[in-house]
């Protein structure tokens, strides 16, 4: 009986397990579909804005807007890692944490000091564990993360950046290509010059002529759209993040739950084998103790 | 033998029913019970030449013998001769280097055993008062076991385990191990398993020396044989004719004796076999009813005492890997050290194949081995209990969601339970590495070393088959080197 009552036990608990796997899947699956809308929807709109960039950087009309040049001062670089808060995801804050420490140590070596900003509990106990300093930790970022909370951070680095306190900003996160593509990857947004490079390749294959007419001023124009152009790519890679942290959470917890129905029928199968061998050795029992009488 | 000698005391065969029969003897004149009764008598097609042990005295001067041999040819009103006393067996320096069958009739083609004394096989264990109490270890270099089940110096330790598990290799690995390096007797019991492994064993003790002298083990070891060919009767006794060979040396000659009993499982099935035969009620899984007293009858007399001390190792087999089995359970609460062979190690390609947390040994214990090996051995046991705990999650959800300390766990976890598989002696051609045979100091170093995470860095195949941790470091620069090769 122990071996057939244990056997249930553990059965029991993993059917529990599987309640919690199956609506984890679930509830990912209605957050990624809104995560998703709102990363396309501010897609199109980024990848306009930071082309105009490109196109303005390409123009030679206007060069003099200190977020786009490249620094010669190497002395203070912000690694941001963005990871979840949560964990039942896979190997997303994993693959994230290792993209961004292989990263890291090529930082160290380029600057002098490397400030690590961390936005999610899990990458924050992670790096703890591992001994890192955390200069910065962000907790409020969930499957939902709003530009109001993420231009907070965006201003503080242009401010930074603008008085010189930081040379580089980079960003560790999940990029969303498509439902079946993601990576992490890491993404220096300041300068920005280095964001733009690719934008303006693109431009200049297709559309060798500038049509732009600027008012008041080239200068004013770039003055309004770069520091915007920041915020929304800083924007972007959060949104891309939560995307990422819920397919991620989605097939992690398919795989939990398929995982768990397949050893559920597997206890089961040995369940009632035991309990059925159980009963079959009580009857023999009891009919070889009764004939051994007769 | 002249059966028509009148002081001899004689009987005619009534019943037989498969290999248990009935005698009657004229009233007054009954055999005593365990009393040897023999047949002997040459039929035309057949000689009939058997020893019976009386078992029960039923109504009407008829008593009911067990066979100790094959019953064929046996006919009802064949005469059988009362021997007076139980089966007796040669006792003495002379047994050393021979085989004999339960009857103590030498099988080994090598002629007739001049015995200065026959003892009965049947006798009663040492009283209380002659019983030696000290506990110390008994080390064997087997990592896993001096490590999480350390056997003791004239203690009991059983080897419990499924088919196939490795009982009988890591028997013969303990004798070429102990008895090599020991100086007194080593007696050898095989009982109802395979005649060709007994045959295996006989010939390796004959080439194996003793330490560094030319003389071989089997000068120093007696064996006993009654393999699965038997009738149940046989291997019903002959782990007692074994016991009486060690009992003489311990009591009489005051020396260390190992006895080494393969498999005492037999003991308890051969019961079964001859039990319902003898008219007794089956009891629980169709057992005998006298399972529990069989068993201690007979381990109570594996003991040591003030004159000498017998240390015994014994296989059991466990039917369909269920320990709760009650043939297994009756023999577990007999024994100082338990190892439990498990089928998931073996299964991975772990041997020995030792369930660290389900083997266990008395002497586990501050007070006997020392505060460190304790503390080693409970931490490697408490980390090895964690991964098993987390093994259902990371099942179910991937190694990722644990949390790093659990990572952490698991990863040294892992290397312990590949570390605890070591190469033997025996196994030397099978595995084309020589066996190796690690101090307790070693094993206890190189287990806090892993346990500290001395060597995280280490791949886990470098830990299979190794002895001390500095071979698994040698091991994980030759796999480096041969992968750079490819």
């Amino acid at each position: 009986m122990a071996k057939a009552r244990a056997l249930d036990k553990r059965r029991k608990s993993i059917t529990n397990i599987r309640k919690i796997t199956r609506t984890m899947e679930l509830v990912s699956t209605a957050q990624f579909r809104r995560a998703m809308e709102r990363a396309v929807a501010v897609d199109s709109y980024t990848k306009r804005l930071v082309r105009l960039v490109g196109d303005l950087v390409a123009s030679g009309l206007a060069t003099d807007a200190p977020l786009l040049e490249p620094r010669e001062k190497k002395e203070r670089a912000v690694l941001l890692i963005l990871t979840a808060n949560r964990g039942m995801c896979g190997g997303y804050n994993s693959g994230v944490l290792r993209a961004a420490l292989a990263r890291l140590t090529q930082l160290q070596e380029q600057f002098q000091n490397v400030e690590l900003y961390v936005s999610g509990s899990r990458g924050l106990s992670y790096l703890k564990y591992r001994k890192f300093q955390i200069d910065q930790f962000y907790g409020q970022f969930d499957h939902k993360p709003t530009f109001d909370d993420v231009n907070l951070i965006a201003n503080q680095f242009l401010t930074r950046y603008a008085k010189g306190e930081i040379d580089r900003l980079e960003v560790a996160y999940a990029k969303f290509v498509s439902i079946s593509k993601q990576y992490p990857t890491v993404e220096p947004l300041l300068p920005l010059a280095d964001m733009t490079k690719p934008a303006e390749e693109q431009q200049a294959e297709h559309c060798p002529a500038l049509g732009y007419e600027f008012l008041p001023s080239p200068q004013d124009v770039l003055e309004e759209i770069v520091p915007n152009a920041f915020r929304l790519k800083l924007f972007k890679t959060f949104l891309d993040a939560a995307v990422c942290e819920q397919i991620a959470r989605m097939m992690a917890m398919k795989a939990a739950t398929d995982n768990a129905d397949q050893m559920i029928s597997l206890l089961t199968t040995e369940y009632n084998r035991a309990r059925q061998s159980q009963i079959t050795n009580e009857i023999i029992e009891v009919v070889s103790g009764a004939s051994a009488v007769q | 033998m002249n059966n028509l000698d009148s002081n001899l005391n004689i009987g005619r065969i009534t019943q037989v029913i498969g290999s248990t029969f009935d005698a009657e003897f004229p009233e007054g004149h009954l055999p005593a019970i365990y009393n040897a009764v023999k047949i002997e008598q040459e039929l035309p097609s057949i000689s009939v030449k058997l020893t019976g042990e009386v078992q029960q005295h039923l109504t009407g001067g008829r008593v009911r013998c067990v066979a100790l041999g094959s019953t064929d040819g046996l006919v009802r009103g064949m005469q059988c001769v009362d021997t007076g006393a139980p089966v007796s067996v040669p006792v003495g320096n002379n047994t050393l280097g021979r085989v004999f069958n339960l009857l103590g009739e030498p099988i080994d083609r090598m002629g007739p055993v001049e015995a200065a004394e026959y003892r009965p096989i049947h006798r009663d264990p040492p009283s209380v008062a002659d019983l030696e109490t000290k506990s110390t270890i008994f080390e064997t270099g087997i990592k896993v076991i001096d490590l999480l089940t350390p056997f003791v110096r004239g203690g009991k330790a059983g080897l419990f385990g499924g088919a196939g598990l490795g009982k009988t290799v890591i028997i013969q690995e303990l004798i070429a191990r102990i008895a090599s390096a020991h100086g007194g007797a080593s007696v050898f019991a095989g009982v109802g398993e395979r005649t060709r492994e007994g045959n295996d064993l006989w010939r390796e003790m004959k080439e194996a020396k003793i330490g560094s002298s030319d003389r071989s083990v089997l000068e120093q070891t007696t064996m006993v044989f009654g393999q699965m060919n038997e009738p149940p009767g046989a291997r019903l006794r002959v782990a007692l004719s074994a016991l009486t060979m060690a009992e003489y040396f311990r009591d009489n000659l005051g020396t260390d004796v190992l006895l080494f009993v393969d498999n005492i499982f037999r003991f308890s099935q051969a019961g079964s076999e001859v039990s319902a035969l003898l008219g007794r009620m089956p009891s629980a899984v169709g057992y005998q009813p006298t399972l529990a007293s069989e068993m201690g009858a007979l381990q109570e007399r594996i003991a040591s005492t003030n004159k000498g001390a017998i240390t015994s190792v014994q296989a059991v087999y466990v039917p369909a890997d269920d320990p709760t089995d009650p043939a297994p359970a009756t023999a577990f609460g007999q024994l100082d050290a338990f190892v439990y062979l498990e089928r998931s190690i073996s299964a991975k390609g772990i041997y020995p194949a030792v369930d660290p947390l389900a083997s266990s040994s008395r002497i586990l214990d501050p007070q006997y081995v020392g505060q460190e090996h304790y503390d080693c051995a409970r931490r490697v046991q408490t980390m090895l209990q964690k991964y098993r705990e987390l093994q259902d999650i990371i099942a179910i959800l991937g190694v990722d969601e644990l949390g790093e300390e659990d990572k952490l766990v698991v990863h040294r976890a892992r290397r312990i339970e590949r570390f605890l598989s070591q190469p033997f002696l025996v196994a030397e051609v099978f595995i084309g590495k020589p066996g190796e045979i690690t101090p307790i100091k070693d094993t206890i170093r190189s287990f806090n070393e892993i346990c500290d995470g001395k060597w995280d860095h280490l791949p886990e195949q470098a830990f299979m088959y190794v002895g001390s941790v500095e071979q698994a470091a040698e091991q994980a620069e030759k796999m480096k080197a041969q992968s750079k090769r490819k």
